[in-house]
C-alpha cells in the first residue's frame, strides 16, 4: 500500500511542477506563436537571487518573493530583448535570439557568480517528512501539490473571468482582430511574458527545493520538460499543457520505479522515445486547442 | 550549372584553398590548427545549411551527428594494444577490427546517416514549432546515450587513442565537397520544392505528406555531412568527450549559419570564417586578460555573451543574415549588370 | 470626416492600392465597389491601421491618422470589421461583445446600454447569449462581428464584405440592420462586391479598378455609365 501512495505523490508532485512550466511556455506561444528558448533561465535567475539573499536577515518567504520577482522581471526582459525586435521578423529569427539571450544570461552567471553550484537556502518545512498510509512522504511534495492546485486555479479563473485573460484568449487566436477591437498589443504580450516569469518563479523555489543548490545550467531540464511536455499535449491548448505536464511525469516516475539498476541512467532516452511515439500517433499533440490564428 | 553558380562555387572554394595553403605556408602550427577546425566547422555549418535553410526548420540536433560520426569511426582506428585500456568493456566483436582512418570515417558519416533516417521520420510530420523543440529532445537523448553507453565511448571520461589522421588538407577537400553537396541540394528538385514551400504555410499544408519526405531527405544529407565531419574532427583532436557534442557546440555552429546568412551557401561559409576569426580573437583577448589579471575576475564566458549579443543583433538588423537570400554569384552577376 | 487623399498601398512589392482618394462626410454610408484585388479591402485596411501607406495620408476629422496603430484607431472612434469576420471562436458570444467593449471597458452604464441597444438590434444575439462563437451559423457570426464593433460606441464603421458567402436572405437582413445602425448615427463606409444591393442603401459609391478610382457618385450617376459593367462584377 505505502508503494503506491509513494508512487501517486511523486506522480502528481512532479506532475504539478511539470505542468506549471509547460502552462508558462504555452502561454507565451499560444499567443505569439513563439517558443521561448530562455524561459529555463528564469529558474536560474531565481536560484541565484535566493543564492545572494541567502546571508540577509529576512524570512524564507520574504526571499521567496523577492525570487519569484526577479523571474517575473526577467521574463519581460525577455520580451524586450529577445522577442519585441525581432516579433515580425520571422520565427527561426526569435528561437535563436531567444537562445541567444539564454546563452547570455547563463555565461552572465557563470562570469559574474561562478561555475560551481552554489547552496540556496531552504525553509525547514521542505525537509520535514510526513507518513501517509505506511509511506514516508517528503512534505516539499504535498506543499509542491497544493500550491500548483492553487495557482492553476487562480490562472483558471484569471483566464475565464477576467477581462484580461479573455483579451489574452482572444489574441492568442486572432492577434490583429484583437488589436482592432482596441485591445492593446504590447500589453497582451507582456502580461503573458509577466505570467509566464510567474509560474516559472514558483516552479523554481520547488525544484530547488529538491536539488538545493544551483549552477547556471540549472535551467536546461526545466525548459527541456515544459518543452516536452507543450508538444505531447498540443501546443495550441492551455489544458493540453498541464495534460502534458502529468502525463511526461507520470512517464518518467513509472520508468524510475521500473527500470532495472543498469538502465536507469538511460531514463532520459528511454522517455523520449516513448515521447516520439506518441508524437508519432498524435503529430499535432494529444489536445487540439483552438483554430489556428495567424502569427502577429 | 550556370554562370552563377560556378561564380558562387568560386567563391566559396577559393578562401578554403588559400586557407589551406596559408596555413601551412606561414610555418606555425597554431594557423594550421585554426585553419583545420575552421573547415570541420564549415562542414559542420554546411551541413547544417542544408537542412535549416531549405527546409526553414531549425534543427538542434545536428551536432548529435557529428557525434555519433566521431565515436564510430574512432571505434575501428583507435590501436588495437590500446583499446583495452581505452574501452575496456568494447563488444568482443568489434575489438579486433581495425580499419584505415579514412575508411572509418567514411563508415562513420554513413552511420550518422542511417540513424538520421530512422529518427527523422517521425520528427519530419510535426510542425515547425514542434519539429524543432524535438530536435532538441533529440539532441539531449543522444548526448545521454553518449554519457551512458560506457561500452563504446568511455562513458563521460575521455576518448583517447584515436589517431591523427586530419591534415589541413583533408579537412579542406572535405569543407570543398560539402560546399558542392549544399549547392547540389539546393538547386535539386527537393531543394527548389522545399525553398518554395518553406514560409508558405499554406503552400506547405497544401503538399501533405509529400513535405515530409522532403524534409527527411534534407535531415539525412545533413547527418551524413555532420558525421563526415565528427570522423575527420575525431582524428584530428585524437581524444575528446560527450560534452564536445552539446549545447554550447549548437549555440557556435548555428551562431555562424545565422550570422552568415542561412538561406545560402555563401552564408554559411561566410558565417564561419568571420566567428571563427571573431571567437579566435576574443578567446585570446580573455586569456591575456586571465593572464595578466587585468580585472579581478577570471573572464569565461565571456567569449559566449560577445557571441550572443552579436547574434542578437544581426537578428535585429538583417534577420536574414549578412549574406541574404542571394548566392555570391548572383550578387555578383547584379553588380555586373548595373555596372 | 474622412479624407484619403492619394494613397499608395503596397504588400511587400505588389501594389494593391496605386492611387486612392476618397471622402466620407459624416452621418453617410459610402460604398466601395469593384472587382475581387481592385484594392477595397486594402484601403480598409489602411484606414483601421493595419496596413501602412507608403505614400499619401488619410484624414479623420482633420486628424492626420496614416501612422497610427489600430488601438489608436479605435480610441479615435473607429470600428472595423473584417472580412474574414475573425469572430473568437471559443469565447461566448457575450464574451466576444464584451471585448468589443474593451476600449471603454470601464464606463459599465454606457457599455450595458450598448450591449442593450445591440440585442434589440440583432435579437438572434440576445437568445445564444453563452453560446461558442464558433459554432454559430454565417450569418450569425456576422450580426455577431457587427455587433462587437459596434459595442465601442464607433462614430466611423468600416465593413468589409459583410455579405461575403451567406444567402441573399440573409444578406438582405443583414443590409437592414446595417441601414438601422446608420440611422442611429455612425458613419459606414461599406465595401461590397454585390454591387446592386449595395448602391440600393447607399448615399455615395466609389468604383475600384486596379487600385484606382475609376468612378464615384450616387447610385443614378454610376447606373449611367456603361462602361463600369466591364469593370467591377455585380449582381
Amino acid at each position: 500500500m505505502g508503494i503506491y501512495i509513494q508512487f501517486l505523490i511523486d506522480v502528481l508532485s512532479l506532475g504539478s511542477l511539470y505542468a506549471l512550466m509547460a502552462l508558462g511556455l504555452v502561454i507565451v506561444y499560444g499567443i505569439l506563436k513563439l517558443v521561448n528558448f530562455a524561459y529555463g533561465e528564469l529558474i536560474m535567475v531565481a536560484g541565484y537571487t535566493l543564492f545572494l539573499l541567502g546571508g540577509s536577515p529576512f524570512p524564507w518567504l520574504a526571499m521567496a518573493v523577492v525570487a519569484v520577482l526577479m523571474a517575473v522581471l526577467t521574463g519581460i526582459a525577455t520580451e524586450y530583448v529577445a522577442f519585441r525586435p525581432v516579433r515580425s521578423k520571422s520565427v527561426t529569427a526569435v528561437l535563436i535570439t531567444s537562445f541567444a539571450f539564454s546563452t547570455l544570461l547563463q555565461n552572465s552567471a557563470l562570469l559574474f557568480i561562478s561555475p560551481r553550484a552554489r547552496t540556496v537556502p531552504l525553509p525547514s518545512v521542505f525537509s520535514d517528512t510526513v507518513m501517509i498510509g505506511g509511506a514516508i512522504i517528503p512534505l516539499r511534495n504535498i506543499l509542491t501539490i497544493v500550491a500548483a492546485a492553487l495557482l492553476l486555479t487562480v490562472f483558471s479563473f484569471i483566464m475565464k473571468k477576467t477581462v484580461l485573460g479573455l483579451a489574452m484568449r482572444a489574441a492568442a487566436t486572432k492577434f490583429t482582430m484583437a488589436r482592432m477591437l482596441g485591445i492593446p498589443a504590447n500589453l497582451i504580450i507582456t502580461s503573458a511574458f509577466a505570467i509566464s516569469g510567474l509560474l516559472a518563479g514558483v516552479v523554481s523555489l520547488f525544484w530547488l527545493g529538491r536539488i538545493g543548490s544551483v549552477v547556471p545550467g540549472i535551467g536546461l531540464e526545466p525548459l527541456l520538460v515544459a518543452f516536452i511536455a507543450t508538444v505531447i499535449g498540443g501546443m495550441r491548448s492551455l489544458q493540453g499543457a498541464v495534460l502534458g505536464g502529468f502525463l511526461l511525469s507520470l512517464i518518467v516516475t513509472t520508468l524510475n520505479y521500473s527500470l532495472p539498476p543498469e538502465l536507469l541512467k538511460f531514463r532520459d532516452a528511454f522517455t523520449f522515445s516513448l515521447v516520439i511515439l506518441i508524437l508519432l500517433w498524435r503529430p499535432d499533440g494529444l489536445i487540439k486547442g483552438p483554430a489556428t490564428g495567424q502569427r502577429t | 550549372m550556370n554562370n552563377s553558380k560556378l561564380i558562387t562555387l568560386a567563391a566559396v572554394i577559393t578562401p578554403v584553398v588559400l586557407l589551406a595553403l596559408a596555413s601551412t605556408a606561414l610555418g606555425f602550427p597554431v594557423f594550421e590548427r585554426i585553419a583545420t577546425l575552421l573547415l570541420i566547422n564549415m562542414i559542420l555549418v554546411l551541413g547544417l545549411q542544408v537542412f535549416m535553410g531549405n527546409s526553414g526548420i531549425l534543427s538542434f540536433a545536428h551536432i548529435a551527428f557529428m557525434g555519433i560520426g566521431a565515436y564510430t569511426s574512432s571505434l575501428f582506428t583507435i590501436p588495437l594494444q590500446m583499446r583495452g585500456m581505452v574501452l575496456p568493456d568494447l563488444y568482443l566483436v568489434v575489438k579486433p577490427i581495425l580499419l584505415s582512418p579514412y575508411i572509418s570515417i567514411a563508415i562513420g558519416a554513413l552511420f550518422a546517416m542511417l540513424i538520421a533516417a530512422l529518427v527523422a521520420y517521425p520528427l519530419m510530420r510535426l510542425s515547425d514549432a514542434a519539429a524543432v523543440i524535438t530536435s532538441f529532445a533529440l539532441l539531449v537523448v543522444m548526448h545521454t546515450i553518449m554519457v551512458n553507453w560506457s561500452e563504446v565511448t568511455n562513458g563521460p571520461r575521455t576518448l583517447f587513442g584515436v589517431p591523427k589522421a586530419t591534415t589541413v588538407y583533408l579537412a579542406a577537400c572535405g569543407a570543398i565537397l560539402a560546399a558542392i553537396f549544399a549547392l547540389w541540394f539546393k538547386e535539386s528538385r527537393t531543394g527548389l520544392l522545399l525553398r518554395a514551400v518553406r514560409d508558405d504555410e499554406v503552400a506547405a499544408g497544401a503538399m501533405g505528406a509529400n513535405l515530409s519526405l522532403l524534409r527527411w531527405r534534407g535531415f539525412v544529407l545533413s547527418a551524413l555531412m555532420a558525421g563526415f565531419a565528427g570522423g575527420l574532427w575525431a582524428h584530428f583532436i585524437t581524444s575528446f568527450q560527450p560534452t564536445a557534442f552539446y549545447l554550447k557546440e549548437t549555440f557556435v555552429i548555428l551562431g555562424m549559419l545565422v550570422i552568415g546568412g542561412s538561406a545560402t551557401v555563401s552564408g554559411a561559409v561566410l558565417g564561419t570564417f568571420l566567428v571563427t576569426f571573431a571567437f579566435e580573437t576574443l578567446r585570446a583577448t580573455e586569456n591575456a586578460l586571465n593572464s595578466s589579471s587585468v580585472f579581478p575576475l577570471q573572464m569565461v564566458g565571456l567569449t559566449e555573451i560577445v557571441l550572443a549579443v552579436a547574434m542578437i543583433v544581426v537578428l535585429v538588423l538583417r534577420p536574414s543574415g549578412i549574406i541574404g537570400a542571394e548566392e555570391f554569384g548572383a550578387i555578383v552577376q547584379k553588380w555586373r549588370r548595373r555596372g | 470626416m474622412l479624407e484619403i487623399d492619394g494613397i499608395e498601398l503596397r504588400y511587400g512589392a505588389v501594389k494593391a492600392v496605386r492611387d486612392v482618394s476618397l471622402k466620407v462626410h459624416k452621418g453617410e454610408l459610402v460604398t466601395l465597389l469593384g472587382a475581387n484585388g481592385a484594392g477595397k479591402s486594402s484601403t480598409l485596411k489602411s484606414i483601421a491601421g493595419v496596413l501602412k501607406p507608403v505614400r499619401g495620408t488619410i484624414r479623420l476629422n482633420g486628424e492626420d491618422i496614416s501612422s497610427l496603430s489600430p488601438e489608436q484607431l479605435v480610441r479615435r472612434g473607429v470600428a472595423m470589421v473584417p472580412e474574414t469576420r475573425d469572430v473568437f471562436p471559443d469565447l461566448t458570444v457575450d464574451e466576444n461583445l464584451q471585448l468589443g467593449a474593451f476600449s471603454r471597458r470601464w464606463n459599465t452604464r454606457a457599455v450595458e446600454a450598448t450591449r442593450q441597444q445591440m440585442f434589440e438590434l440583432f435579437p438572434l444575439l440576445a437568445e445564444r447569449v453563452k453560446q461558442p462563437a464558433g459554432t454559430l451559423s454565417g450569418g450569425q457570426q456576422q450580426q455577431l462581428v457587427i455587433a462587437r464593433a459596434m459595442m465601442s460606441n464607433p462614430s466611423l464603421l468600416l465593413l468589409d464584405e459583410p455579405s461575403l458567402g451567406l444567402a441573399p436572405v440573409i444578406v438582405d437582413k443583414i443590409f437592414e440592420m446595417i441601414v438601422a445602425l446608420r440611422q442611429s448615427g455612425v458613419t459606414i463606409l461599406l465595401v461590397e462586391q454585390n454591387a446592386t444591393k449595395a448602391m440600393k442603401i447607399s448615399d455615395r459609391n466609389y468604383v475600384l479598378s486596379l487600385g484606382r478610382v475609376a468612378a464615384e457618385g450616387t447610385a443614378a450617376e454610376i447606373a449611367e455609365r456603361s462602361d463600369l459593367k466591364s469593370i467591377y462584377l455585380g449582381s
